[in-house]
């Protein structure tokens, strides 16, 4: 299906080219809208990235001197901040990426069952957490994990305190984040699923394919488009988490949970006065993180559909 | 036949029991808005208020001088809705320009674009009040509706959506001399009607919870909009001190996004079954 | 097709509102402050019975969650600047030295009640910077202890509010008398409890050359102390919400602020009273204050008729932020804080006396909040063991030399 012919031309019915300039009036409007609202202000994210600034006074050019100390200086706090909010952030991917990719999956494919009702219902369920505020969201898990007030500590009969120690930080903020996280991809992977034809099914059944074997081969593959936009974006969004981190533990204990992003806004929108320049640098060391991983998911995922 | 019986009892059990653990959360914050500090910070867990009580909800009704949140609530509702009507438009031209239209170097384009779009910044702020300033929109409610139509995300999610459609259906109508634009608008829309569905409702939440922007371009109580209001209930020094308030707050916010899911849903699944039928 | 529709529609409706919503008047005073909760509610009411007066300039008061970011944005652009705006004390050396603001010394010449006299000194002075004078105070507030009676009585512990100060030898000698699951205090502000011990113990932030000094040995003696009441199981616990446990009656001393007691006083069965932060020495006690100033961003378009306006404003407050009070806040006002109805307010202890008034310690070092917030990343960490007291100083020192030197030169 990939037709890509260079140049934009259509032979209508007389047989006539015309060369047009037809695909403007679609991307045109976005991109024009992406250009004023997205591209001016990352440019000049990364142009205060080279400046030393304090979002007041005139923006100074310092060239790669703040990278030279967030990558460099060993002893500088700036150096120490990047290596542990990234290093936090890191995690933070890794322990919640696979699960909000397969476990809406996993619903997706138990819900495809043709005898079940109520589905509306349960979508529903597992779509309204996302839709509660972040901090009446993270307020609500810190009452839960309250190891007074909430009901966690009665059910595993414990009296950890939950935001105070590792693992059981983290354990907090990964439910606290994932409890409005899936709704969104099972919403995706249902919409996409629903459109797989029913004869590709029936077909393999008469071959003798199981549940699994549905899955993977006709399943996943049908789904593919749908399935590396989800990845993709979940993961982008994950490196940028700020809020759950912040409400639940603050970033404790010891900072070991305080992720990049939070360092970053501290930086530049803090009490005290403004790092701009240093903060916008972090940022786009954080952005060439992000593309990185997104080439690489890019790569995987086109590879396998193509082998 | 028994064994299509034995896997659909497995599948509602593992269901019910995922939608009981995910439902909880949000019933106890529900429970939580009906009850005084008092009841809240009594030691041990009760799920449902010792007394129930709506003083919660009829002080924040009541204050209509600092946080009108019954005016907030139709800002949010004119601000969201147009918002995601416009991306609606904006988006699915864009990805049918992206997927059905061929030009000179359209999917690099469209990866640049994409690629650009996760940057994140620190100081987006400033630039982005800049751009919307010198085009005299602060404190209008064009500062919040526009800007975010910039946003790559959802031509992403419908491009791919796009993809998934066969060139076949457009070469037809093509070969009948069909231009771009009936195409678009008689074949491609029709089918990619659920992601579009999708995208507006995923526009209309992210508009509607948008906490950070609204609080600095619009200076006016009044225009406020509901997540960014709410903010102001936090107390002096950020802490959210009054948490029965809070969620009493936190729940009059997700109504109205509540209600459109629950109507969007029935529209797509009706529309989800079209989909499949397509020959 | 519909979807064109629509878009007519709400295009048209946009252009409406749009043109509706440009107008305004403009001999409104904008005030720009940053009282979320029901402080809020409070300076509306104030500023609704100052519009009642029909001043020429009436306030329209714009009350934001994120204040400091708006005015950065805003100062950015140069335009909409607001008129008048309700900053913290620790803003203010920063903003004077990017001249940002605008001093005040041009309403204190037309209204000569606008003056050191009529205020109180702390709060006065709070907005003085290298001489000049930048803003006139609405009030301060700072940090408070609350002490439950019901406790007090139960442990027979009252005798340690005799001297109005509670010592930490006091809370340490309560160590094994508690019941399972009480504490003699909780972490709330610990921060601004360390900072003010600091001041206790006789040390400082910084010193004369504006240089940070915070792995001192001041400090260290304060964050031994408070590591000692934690190891004897006396404060609470390091992640658990030390403030809802006040409210919970299981908390004996809890040093969180003056703007709580509205809160605190919501809570049925809760008997409390308010007293000094807790120190290191009988000697000397402080409560670290912060205060909301009045200020005016630099802003050409102010004309000098607005400013007469924004005078009168401040005047009218001095003389009627009696209602300030309700919201638990130490009003700046002389003639408020003296009144009869205010000794009412639970915060009317910090202005009852000379002593009281000099125990309000606001910081004016130039990068306290540097100081404030370093400290902050690692005091529970310190406290609590997970890290020692040398390495936390020592990161936390690092840390703000290091901001310092990204904004110096």
């Amino acid at each position: 299906m990939q037709t890509s012919e260079a140049v934009s031309t259509n032979t209508n019915a007389k047989g006539n080219k015309k060369k047009s300039f037809q695909f403007l009036y679609f991307i045109g409007p976005h991109l024009i809208l992406f250009f004023v609202f997205v591209l001016l202000p990352i440019v000049y994210g990364i142009y205060s990235s080279f400046t030393q600034w304090n979002l007041i006074s005139d923006q100074t050019w310092v060239g790669l001197n703040n990278y030279k100390t967030i990558l460099l200086d060993q002893d500088s706090t700036f150096y120490f901040q990047f290596r542990n909010g990234l290093k936090n952030t890191l995690l933070f991917v890794l322990y919640t990426i696979p699960f909000q990719i397969l476990f809406p999956l996993l619903i997706a494919t138990v819900m495809q069952h043709k005898g079940l009702k109520f589905k509306g219902l349960f979508q529903a369920i597992f779509y309204v957490p996302g839709l509660v505020s972040a901090s009446a969201g993270a307020l609500i898990w810190l009452l839960i994990f309250n190891p007074r007030l909430g009901p966690m500590n009665n059910l595993v009969n414990s009296d950890i305190v939950w935001t105070a120690q590792q693992p059981y930080a983290w354990i907090v903020i990964f439910v606290m984040s994932m409890w409005g996280a899936i709704g969104g991809n099972l919403i995706i992977y249902r919409s996409a699923m629903a459109g797989v034809s029913e004869d590709l099914y029936e077909a393999a059944e008469i071959d003798g394919a199981g549940a699994i074997r549905k899955f993977i081969s006709i399943t996943l593959p049908s789904i593919r488009f749908p399935l590396f936009y989800t990845f993709v974006m979940s993961t982008a969004g994950a490196f940028n988490v700020y809020v759950q981190p912040l409400m639940a533990t603050n970033g404790g204990p010891n900072q070991s949970t305080t992720v990049l992003m939070m360092y970053i806004r501290n930086l530049a929108f803090g009490s005290g006065e403004s790092v701009a320049g240093m903060a916008s640098a972090m940022a786009v060391l954080l952005g060439l993180v992000i593309l990185a991983v997104s080439a690489l998911q890019f790569y995987v995922m086109t590879k396998r559909s193509k082998g | 036949m028994k064994k299509n019986n034995v896997s659909k009892y497995l599948a509602y059990a593992f269901l019910i029991l995922l939608a009981l653990v995910w439902l909880f959360p949000a019933l106890f914050g529900l429970f939580t808005s009906f009850k005084s500090q008092g009841d809240i910070m009594e030691v041990g867990f009760r799920m449902f208020p010792a007394n129930w009580i709506v003083t919660n909800y009829l002080k924040l009704l009541q204050n209509t001088s600092s946080a009108p949140i019954i005016t907030w609530f139709f800002n949010s509702l004119f601000v969201s809705t147009t918002h995601a009507l416009l991306v609606v438009v904006v988006v699915s031209l864009a990805a049918f320009g992206y997927t059905r239209v061929n030009f000179k170097g359209r999917d690099a384009l469209f990866y640049g674009v994409l690629a650009i779009s996760m940057f994140p910044s620190a100081v987006n702020i400033i630039p982005s009040y800049k751009i919307v300033d010198s085009l005299g929109w602060v404190n209008t409610y064009l500062a919040v509706i526009i800007p975010g139509l910039g946003g790559v995300g959802n031509v992403f999610l419908v491009r791919q959506f796009m993809q998934n459609i066969p060139a076949e259906y457009d070469e037809s109508a093509r070969m009948d001399g069909a231009s771009d634009f009936v195409i678009y608008k008689n074949i491609i829309l029709p089918l990619v009607k659920p992601v579009l569905i999708v995208a507006g409702m995923f526009s209309f939440v992210g508009s509607w919870n948008d906490f950070l922007w609204p609080t600095i371009v619009l200076s006016d109580v009044k225009k406020m909009t509901i997540t960014a209001g709410l903010q102001l209930l936090q107390d002096l020094y950020g802490n959210y001190v009054m948490i029965g308030q809070l969620m009493s707050a936190a729940v009059i916010a997700m109504i109205p996004t509540v209600l459109l899911f629950v109507f969007a849903q029935k529209y797509f699944i009706d529309s989800l079954n079209l989909n499949v039928g397509i020959k | 097709m519909k979807n064109a529709h629509r878009k007519f529609l709400s295009a048209a409706t946009l252009a409406g509102i749009t043109l509706l919503a440009g107008c305004g008047n403009a001999n409104t005073i904008t005030f720009w402050n940053p009282l979320t909760g029901d402080d809020g509610a409070y300076m509306d009411a104030l500023v609704a019975e100052y519009n009642e007066t029909d001043p020429e300039f009436p306030v329209e008061s714009v009350i934001t969650a994120d204040m400091y970011t708006k005015i950065y944005t805003v100062m950015n652009s140069g335009k909409d600047i607001p008129d008048l705006t309700l900053i913290h004390a620790d803003r203010v050396p920063q903003f004077a030295d990017l001249d940002m603001l605008e001093p005040v010394e041009g309403l204190m010449a037309t209204n000569t009640d606008l003056s050191a006299d009529n205020y109180l000194e702390v709060a006065w002075n709070a907005g003085n910077y290298e001489g000049t004078q930048y803003t006139v105070p609405l009030d301060i507030h700072g940090n408070a202890m609350y002490y439950n009676t019901d406790l007090l009585d139960k442990y027979d512990v009252n005798t340690f509010l005799d001297d109005d100060v509670v010592t930490i030898e006091e809370i340490l000698s309560l160590d094994g008398k508690l019941d399972e699951g009480q504490y003699a205090i909780n972490n709330a502000l610990i921060e601004w409890v360390t900072l003010a011990n600091v001041v206790n113990a006789g040390g400082d932030i910084s010193d004369e050359a504006g240089n940070p000094t915070i792995n001192t040995d001041a400090m260290r003696s304060v964050v031994e102390q408070l590591k000692s009441v934690a190891d004897a199981g006396l404060m609470s616990p390091y992640g658990e919400d030390g403030y809802a446990m006040f409210q919970a009656g299981d908390v004996l001393f809890s040093t969180d602020g003056t703007w709580t007691s509205t809160a605190h006083g919501s809570v049925e069965g809760l008997n409390f009273g308010v007293t000094n932060i807790y120190s290191v020495t009988p000697d000397k006690f402080t409560n670290r204050s912060s205060a909301h100033l009045f200020s005016l961003l630099n802003n050409e378009d102010r004309t000098d008729e607005k400013e007469q306006g924004i005078a009168d404003f401040l005047s009218w407050m001095r003389e009627n932020s009696i209602d300030w009070a309700g919201a638990g806040q130490i009003v700046a006002s002389k003639e408020v804080f003296e009144s009869e109805e205010y000794q009412q307010y639970p915060q009317s202890f910090f202005t009852s006396s000379d002593v009281e008034k000099e125990a309000s310690y606001i910081f004016d070092y130039k990068y306290y909040s540097y100081v404030e917030s370093a400290l902050g990343t690692v005091l529970s960490d310190m406290i609590y063991g997970n890290i020692t007291i040398d390495e936390g100083l020592d990161q936390a020192q690092k840390t703000v030399e290091d901001l310092i030197a990204e904004n110096a030169s």
